[in-house]
């Protein structure tokens, strides 16, 4: 038997976005066990939701849960508040909702394109990902008025309204990415550089997924189609805007970076069909009621299911509040997946779970 | 020489690229590199050039002292605590006070404001406070001495009308 040797990457490492502590053992270079702890950024969100916050701010304190999926935890808290309270919202609303939890995605989904490519050590594809997402993120502070941190969603319906000539430049900026998107996934698809490092490593079979129960793009580049999206239509119509699953059988790097590059198409096209059949009516159906009773609810954030469970109890402030992060679900898969790859490709795996931390400890 | 040596050196690597399929791309790529020196950078110079900023951006709040009503319903839905009024202890005159430091620009003052067009959000963007605003020690004292104000105003009126109660004559 070869020497063992334990390496820690992290909390604070060059090829982490956010504090996440691995500790690898490995012979010969190869990974044979992992352990992760993910508690680095507890910072009582869910104690302050329950004691210091009202039930009407609370959403504005979970959308700084998150930088990257902020919209997706105000939705996702806002539709379980309006289940406390009965209520139910305008059809322009939940169009509008959709709207910006698509051209979310998009941002999300090259950043964390951007960063597998820095990690598995494609600097020049870093920078080109970065500089073309930088669409989406002037579009989101056109739309919500603000860059991150939207607090577009609130109790009741959204908080702005989509002028025409926002409208009009979405489509219009949408014309110029396509061809960009085109080249990053022209790139990401056939670089052979890039091919050494994403393909075949990292790999997940469908059976492991199913019996880790993973989550998101993680989950459907392993063949499991598994998403939010696809499977309630309770609150937000998305097969009326033409969602469509992608899922990949690969398993591998390579396979989560395909996933979430047509991902980005589809969000495309839903945003397209939100913008050209966009109900007109009210934005905000209001209440004086207090939450009462138990709900939960599931949205798909561009990581995976976010989770949401409130209890109220008839006051101004929720007896109860549960956040399950995509994130959370999928550490046990995390981990599992380095076993028996080269000690190298680590920062690439990471990178290609977009794992986020904030969200997972809150 | 010194010219002539790098350029037959590129001239046997181009003749061995073409013999293979990577290093072709390798090529293209060398010279779109040379063609990338010639073009404009994508970032913007930021202090130098303004960045992209919408017209209805989320900006700090204006308050219009002539139009409001003394509600204080923006101070009681206001998520971080950024608003909130003091109250003269002898005429009971209210104060309006707003930290730009501590305001997340959610506008929720605004919509549940009852008259319209006293509070408006404008689009001039927040800045950042630094070590001289020392938001911790002065915004977080003035909110506690004006919920202390309110209360000690109150309390006094209760004397007040305790004492004519008790003495109606004079």
């Amino acid at each position: 038997m070869s020497t063992q040797y334990n390496i820690p990457v992290g909390a604070q490492h060059i090829s982490l976005l956010e504090p996440l502590h691995f500790k690898f053992t490995t012979e010969n270079e190869k990974i044979i066990k992992t352990e992760a702890n993910v508690g680095y950024v507890h910072r009582g969100i869910e104690q302050a939701c329950c004691s210091k916050f009202k039930f009407r701010q609370v959403s504005f304190v979970v959308g700084r849960v998150c930088g990257l999926c902020s919209i997706s935890h105000t939705t996702c808290y806002s539709q379980v508040a309006e289940k406390l309270l009965k209520l139910d919202i305008p059809k322009r609303a939940k169009y509008l909702r959709m709207l910006v939890i698509e051209l979310d995605r998009i941002h999300s989904h090259l950043l964390c394109l951007s960063h597998v490519a820095e990690n598995s050590g494609f600097e020049a594809l870093f920078m080109k990902t970065m500089r073309h997402r930088e669409f989406s993120m002037e579009l989101l502070e056109a739309v919500c008025g603000n860059r991150i941190q939207y607090d577009f969603s609130i109790i009741g319906g959204v908080a702005r309204d989509l002028r025409t000539d926002v409208a009009q430049s979405i489509l219009d900026k949408f014309k110029i990415f396509r061809p960009q998107l085109d080249e990053l996934v022209d790139i990401y698809k056939t670089n052979w550089s890039l091919s050494l490092k994403n393909k075949g490593i990292g790999v997940l079979s469908k059976e492991d997924a199913i019996r880790l129960n993973v989550v998101g793009p993680f989950a459907r580049a392993s063949g499991l189609g598994v998403d939010v999206r696809n499977e309630t239509e309770e609150l937000l119509p998305w097969k009326e805007v033409g969602f469509e699953i992608i899922t990949d059988t690969a398993g591998d790097v390579h396979a989560r970076n395909m996933v979430r590059l047509k991902e980005i198409y589809v969000s495309m096209k839903i945003i397209e069909n939100i913008i050209n059949g966009l109900p007109e009516g009210d934005l905000i159906s209001d209440t004086k009621a207090f939450p009462e009773g138990e709900a939960v609810n599931r949205i798909e954030a561009p990581r995976g299911e976010l989770f949401y469970y409130a209890k109220g109890n008839k006051t101004q402030v929720l007896e109860r509040l549960k956040i399950k992060a995509p994130t959370f679900s999928n550490i046990p898969a995390m981990v599992e997946t380095f076993t028996n790859n080269e000690y190298a490709s680590v920062p690439a795996i990471i990178g290609s779970y977009d794992p986020c931390l904030s969200c997972t400890s809150r | 020489m010194q010219v002539y040596l790098p350029l037959s050196v590129l001239m046997i690597r181009a003749c061995h690229a073409l013999q293979d399929k990577f290093q072709i791309e390798i090529m293209k790529t060398f010279f779109k590199t040379i063609g990338n020196l010639f073009k404009k950078p994508a970032t913007i110079p930021f202090p130098a050039a303004p960045t992209y900023k919408p017209d209805d951006y989320r900006g700090l709040i204006v308050f219009d002292e002539s139009l409001c009503i003394w509600c204080r319903r923006c101070e009681t839905v206001c998520p971080p605590g950024a608003i909130v009024f003091s109250q003269n202890i002898t005429d009971g005159k209210q104060t309006y006070h707003y930290s730009p430091y501590v305001c997340i620009y959610c506008q929720e003052c605004v919509r549940t404001c009852p008259k319209q067009g006293c509070l408006i959000q404008s689009a001039e963007p927040g800045h950042p406070a630094t070590k001289e605003h020392d938001v911790n020690n002065v915004w977080n004292k003035l909110f506690a001495d004006s919920l202390e104000s309110r209360v000690t105003y109150a309390a006094e009126k209760k004397k007040q009308q305790a004492a004519a109660k008790a003495n109606p004559q004079s």
